[in-house]
């Protein structure tokens, strides 16, 4: 799932996908503004065939947040 | 075509006439297809629907005693919620919409200064009704937009089914419609209160030119002014086809579902597509708009905050145009817009035709059939922000000679420097934010010295090659510097690594 994720994020901020490390936080870290981790949100909803709780999205954090609740879902 | 309507009553009645068997509503409903596999489909309500259905929840909160008293709505854009809402304020009753985002205790503060005594929620706000049912002792009954199941709460569909077609009583345009929260960046919410006449003649006041049959897609959240007003009330009033974004995580898939020709938004969205355009700047400009938006979209309004009017040229090269507006749930809450007949850059547009502004001390005042009643229960804010009829909006600004209202700042964001001299933070904000380098600023005074925060964008920054980004913000500084007189100019820079904490209409929280 980390991995998964990684190809997705890269596409959204200039980051190196080696330099994504499950406790990487979005916002702080990677340099997402909240918009952007809405619409990647969108992206992996598409990608895993997923629906995501827009405010149980609110509170994850890191990378590894996101892939504990995704693990969830499929 | 365009009509003034001076209850909402009246303008529900005579859209349903005219555009009866039209689609009004369209809506994501998920169903199981084949092999199990969820498959998403669009269902419509047409205008005829939506009169019968308000109707007959008029009947049944009539039938529960609760006409002509205070019901909160609350939960996300639905059918159901919009429903609810036109129930409510043509039976006689007072609507209370809710942010579905504040937190439970907060929104029991709210039931109970609103006096509230019906609480209609959606699946979402169970939790909500929950914490209300114990804690506000006012409140008697709890209606259920989605299944009930519960012994007590009622089903609003059940009670539509079972009521009744109306309650025989029509509204008067003085009627009290609404009581709606301010989101503002300070102080204490305060309840808002609107008749019929100044939601109804704010929404059709202004003829923009919507064909019947437009396309809006509904992507703000609906208990603030702005969107109840323009999408829903205009929207209704015009034979528009109102679609429902479900969320903020699906914009860009549901514009690919529903094709709307229209989005009204707020500026830091306006932001975000355009950094998805600009990715794509060296694919020609058709192909991009019809991949992101569709061939049919043609016009962003934007509302609730400044938006640097550079987007809108940026837009206009992808055949979108961006009406820029401007108002306060105050004024019901359209206070001025630009349309497609008459606009101007980096104005806010002419003052709406059942309204007039004049400019007291820098400051625009409102007078017209928008201006709200009052706070509700705030007898001295209310008087501190109405006078002889105006309303004192707090913002500064000037009009032109062609009677286009310019925005400068707000008053009580103000610095006063040392020397007596008065600086609107919001002018400085908006010419350091011109700055691609800039995604957020706050202008603030610390200690008599004019201080902006910075948070960048580290994204454009990589692009760009920028390593220093302290230092290249220095020289944005120093540039504004060099072309402001000398109160004006930013003598302090603190650089910020998180983005600022805003509010649920996504301004920044100033203090």
């Amino acid at each position: 799932m980390i991995e998964q994720l990684k190809d997705i994020i890269v596409n959204y901020v200039e980051v190196k996908k080696e330099d994504i490390k499950p406790e990487s936080r979005f916002i702080e870290d990677l340099g997402f503004t909240s918009f952007d981790f809405m619409s990647m949100l969108g992206e992996v909803e598409d990608e895993l065939d997923v629906e995501i709780d827009q405010e149980e999205a609110a509170n994850i954090r890191t990378v590894q947040e996101a892939a504990d609740y995704l693990a969830k879902l499929v | 075509m365009n009509e003034l309507r001076s209850t909402i009553y009246e303008l529900l009645v005579k859209a349903e006439e005219t555009y009866g068997t039209r689609d009004a509503i369209r809506y994501k409903v998920k169903d199981a297809g084949e092999g199990g596999r969820k498959e998403t489909k669009i269902e419509a309500k047409t205008y005829t629907q939506l009169r019968e259905d308000s109707e007959h929840f008029s009947a049944a909160l009539a039938k529960l005693g609760e006409q002509g008293k205070h019901v909160a709505v609350v939960g996300a854009t639905s059918y159901g919620w919009i429903t609810a809402y036109y129930g409510i304020v043509n039976g006689g009753s007072v609507a209370v919409p809710l942010d579905a985002n504040l937190p439970a205790e907060d929104l029991c503060e709210l039931i109970d200064r609103a006096d509230v005594t019906a609480l209609v929620y959606d699946g979402t706000k169970v939790n909500v009704a929950q914490m209300a049912a114990e804690r506000c002792s006012g409140l008697k009954h709890l209606i259920a937009m989605e299944e009930a199941g519960v012994s007590g709460v009622l089903s609003m569909w059940e009670m539509i089914a079972k009521a009744p077609a109306g309650t025989g009583y029509e509204p008067r345009p003085e009627d009290l419609a609404t009581i709606m929260f301010t989101s503002g960046t300070t102080g204490k919410s305060k309840g808002v209160m609107l008749t019929h006449r100044n939601l109804a003649e704010n929404a059709t006041a202004l003829d923009m030119g919507y064909e019947p049959g437009t396309v809006l897609m509904s992507v703000l959240p609906i208990h603030h002014a702005y969107c109840l007003s323009m999408d829903i009330l205009k929207g209704t009033s015009v034979g528009a086809v109102i679609c429902i974004n479900d969320s903020l995580l699906r914009v860009a898939r549901n514009i690919k579902l529903f094709e709307p020709n229209m989005i009204l938004m707020v500026p830091l969205m306006v932001e975000t597509l355009a950094k998805k355009l600009e990715e794509a700047a060296f694919i020609p400009a058709p192909l991009v708009k019809a991949k992101v938006f569709g061939k049919q979209f043609h016009t962003i309004c934007s509302g609730g905050a400044y938006l640097n009017p550079a987007y809108i040229d940026l837009f206009k090269k992808y055949g979108i145009t961006i009406l820029q507006g401007y108002g306060m749930t105050e004024c019901a809450p359209v206070i001025s817009t630009n349309c497609n007949s008459a606009s101007k850059a980096g104005s806010i547009g002419k003052c709406m035709p059942n309204c007039e502004v004049k400019i007291v001390d820098e400051e625009i005042w409102v007078k017209g059939t928008s201006v709200m009643q009052g706070y509700y229960k705030m007898p001295e804010e209310t008087a501190q922000t109405l006078e002889d009829g105006w309303l004192k909006t707090g913002d500064l600004g000037y009009v032109d000679e062609d009677g286009f209202l310019f925005l400068t700042g707000r008053r009580k964001n103000l610095i006063i420097t040392p020397n007596g001299e008065n600086v609107s933070p919001e002018e400085i904000e908006n010419k350091l934010g011109a700055n691609r380098l800039v995604q957020e600023v706050l202008v603030r005074d610390r200690e008599g010295v004019i201080e902006a925060e910075i948070f960048p964008d580290l994204e454009y920054a990589a692009k760009k090659r920028i390593k220093d980004v302290q230092a290249e913000l220095q020289a944005i500084i120093d540039a504004y510097n060099k072309t402001a007189p000398l109160y004006k100019r930013v003598f302090s820079l603190k650089v910020r690594d998180v983005e600022f904490e805003k509010n649920t209409t996504k301004k920044i929280k100033r203090f």
